[in-house]
């Protein structure tokens, strides 16, 4: 091996535990999306394929897309909007909620990437 | 040969690090959620490293805690809380019941340490808002008049007065809201159940308010708080051992009328929702003071939050402003890992 | 009207050793596919050896070739398999370029097969997973292989390197 070889090799050795804490450090996104119901599961849906999903709230509809792995609400009966302010979930640990219509989201994954939302 | 022998070794030397690094793939993790319905809000509690027994017995006592608490704490429905509200507007002694009367003292001591900011005597013109009902006014917000009017009462908690379990309010116009302040004294009351059960890694999380213990597996719990003013999490912090991360948002509840917004959080000294700042967040140790303060410096807004956050013994503090300004403490910003750089950060002097 | 083609000695070359390569090509994708992803990529200690032999532009001709008449052959040209097996072979190959290059003006004697070998390896992953990120799978979680994806280009590449100069050994004198 020539002086140029080991260098390459060592560079290739370092950068490999750089990748490992990278890419697994923090969990990943998700696959998953557990839709809640009046605190209770209702369903859960993969987010490999894109679809949109209806969701009976207390005071209506909400529907949900899945699209490129990541969920948001699009409509949902509520005042606020917040639920749709949230956008795009992708992370394991992602949530959010339209409260009114007491349907919740959260992506699951392998470690979320967050434990808990503040909001 | 010998450089043969020197490539093989580094290529054995790569496998074996290679397959070292490949177990420290994803595991199950030993988490159990549950998500509980309360005080007007989704909790979601999540335990690690229990087992399933254990995590059931826990969910039903958090469960059972939340809904006792409802009903105690709230306002103006039947209940200890709304029977206090009745008796404090008669001006006579009269005996609290024994769910309210810790709440009641600690919020009189918050109200001190928070300059009169956090005020839940002002439960009047939080109702004459609509703001005190599970679901959302429409509008039009009240009269000038009729606002100004509550002011001029005064309502504080200094006007409450205890002797042992003997109440009574000096003026007739305080009504207690402990909105700004139950759910953290709730989250406390729960990790405390949740502790003597035998859990020692949870997160009760009631919406923007969450007490964390213990780690997860050894690694802290990762914490996202939401961008108030976008879609997505604004910053990641990271809380280990025992700690409260509370955030007071204008965007929780809010109208609008004729294009104009009015959220939940009402200044006691003007009558009107608070201006300037559309977030607070305060990591504490409990999550009563916590759940106080991230009231208080909301309101007390980018001028005045450090002196209330010094005076109410808080660590770490944030201040979203209106115009996306994010103003912290210099500790509080060594904890924070923001998602999106903030357009401008304002460091304050340490707390 | 006749064209007439006068193939000289380098075109023969490049003949007979994309033919290798190809062999090699074809043999990997009858063999089982343990990881998604994962081939040991034997073909490229041929493309390895012209470059040590006969310098990059030739290099770049048989590995070019090889992807291009590996997927007629195996019926997938301009399949994704084949914008991955060329996005794959273009990374390498430019990359070795830049090695090849650089090793010139390096003092001892530049890059020998296995630091070729390593490189096109890492490079040829790196490719191949961008474009499968952009292209095929927009999902952060492919994110995840990218390191084990990366551990098995290192220790592939090593391990042909090490082919590529015993073969090399061999063959020159």
């Amino acid at each position: 091996m020539t002086r140029a070889d080991i260098v390459v090799l060592v560079l290739a050795l370092a950068l490999l535990p750089m990748l490992y804490v990278k890419f697994w450090h923090h969990g990943a996104a998700g696959d998953e999306v557990r839709i809640m119901v009046d605190g209770k599961p209702w369903q859960v849906v993969s987010l490999k394929h894109d679809r949109r999903v209806t969701v009976h709230g207390a005071l209506g509809d909400s529907v949900l897309e899945i699209k490129h792995g990541a969920v948001r609400f699009i409509a949902s009966p509520c005042p606020s909007k917040y639920c749709i302010h949230s956008g795009w979930l992708h992370d394991g640990g992602e949530f959010t909620a339209c409260l009114p219509n007491r349907v919740s989201i959260e992506v699951i994954g392998a470690r979320a990437r967050y434990d808990a939302i503040n909001f | 040969m010998s450089s043969v022998r020197t490539s093989l070794t580094t290529a054995l030397v790569a496998t074996v690090l290679t397959v070292a690094l490949s177990a420290c793939g994803p595991r199950p993790d030993p988490v159990h959620k549950e998500q509980i319905l309360a005080m007007g809000t989704m909790v979601n509690i999540t335990l690690w490293g229990v087992d399933n027994d254990v995590a059931q017995k826990a969910f039903t006592a958090a469960n059972q805690d939340f809904n006792y608490m409802q009903t105690a704490y709230h306002p103006w429905k039947p209940g200890p809380m709304g029977r206090t509200n009745q008796l404090l507007a008669l001006d006579a002694w009269f005996s609290a019941n024994p769910s309210v009367l810790p709440l009641i003292k600690r919020a009189k001591a918050l109200y001190h340490a928070s300059d009169g900011l956090f005020n839940p005597a002002i439960g009047r013109l939080i109702g004459l808002w609509g703001f005190h009902s599970d679901t959302l006014p429409k509008g039009p917000p009240p009269s000038k008049a009729a606002i100004e009017r509550l002011v001029a009462q005064h309502p504080t908690m200094d006007d409450i007065q205890i002797k042992g379990i003997r109440v009574r309010s000096t003026n007739p116009a305080v009504q207690l809201d402990t909105g700004g302040f139950a759910k953290g004294y709730a989250v406390d009351r729960v990790i405390d159940h949740l502790r003597r059960l035998g859990v020692s890694n949870a997160i009760v999380d009631a919406g923007g308010d969450l007490r964390a213990i213990g780690s997860h597996g050894g690694e802290p719990w990762h914490i996202g708080i939401r961008d108030p003013s976008a879609p997505g999490i604004l910053a990641e912090v990271d809380v280990k051992g025992d700690e409260s991360v509370f955030t007071s948002g204008v965007y929780e509840r809010f109208y609008m009328y004729k294009g104009k917004r009015y959220h939940h959080i009402i200044d006691p000294r003007t009558g009107y929702p608070a201006r300037g700042t559309t977030s607070a967040t305060v990591i504490g140790s409990d999550g009563a003071t916590s759940d106080a303060a991230a009231t208080a410096l909301l309101i007390a807004g980018p001028k005045l939050w450090h002196r209330v956050a010094e005076s109410m013994g808080i660590k770490y503090a944030m201040l979203v402003a209106s115009d996306g300004t994010v103003y912290m403490n210099p500790a509080m910003a060594k904890r924070m890992h923001f998602e999106h750089k903030p357009p401008k950060v304002v460091l304050s002097a340490p707390l | 009207m006749e064209l007439s083609v006068q193939p000289t000695r380098a075109d023969h070359r490049i003949a007979w050793l994309t033919a290798l390569a190809i062999t090699i090509h074809i043999a990997e994708s009858a063999l089982p596919n343990p990881l998604p992803g994962v081939k040991p990529g034997l073909a490229n200690v041929v493309t390895i050896a012209v470059l040590c032999l006969y310098g990059w532009r030739m290099a770049a001709w048989v590995s070019l070739l090889r992807v291009l008449v590996g997927s007629l052959l195996l019926g997938t040209f301009l399949s994704p398999t084949f914008v991955l097996s060329l996005t794959g072979a273009l990374c390498s190959i430019t990359t070795l370029g830049a090695a090849h290059l650089l090793g010139a003006r390096l003092p001892g004697a530049g890059f020998g097969p296995v630091g070729f070998s390593l490189l096109a390896a890492m490079a040829h992953v790196a490719g191949q997973f961008y474009c499968a990120y952009w292209l095929f799978i927009p999902h952060a979680a492919l994110f995840t292989l990218l390191p084990v994806l990366m551990s098995m280009a290192v220790v592939l590449g090593v391990i042909n390197g090490i082919i590529t100069r015993t073969m090399l050994q061999r063959v020159t004198p």
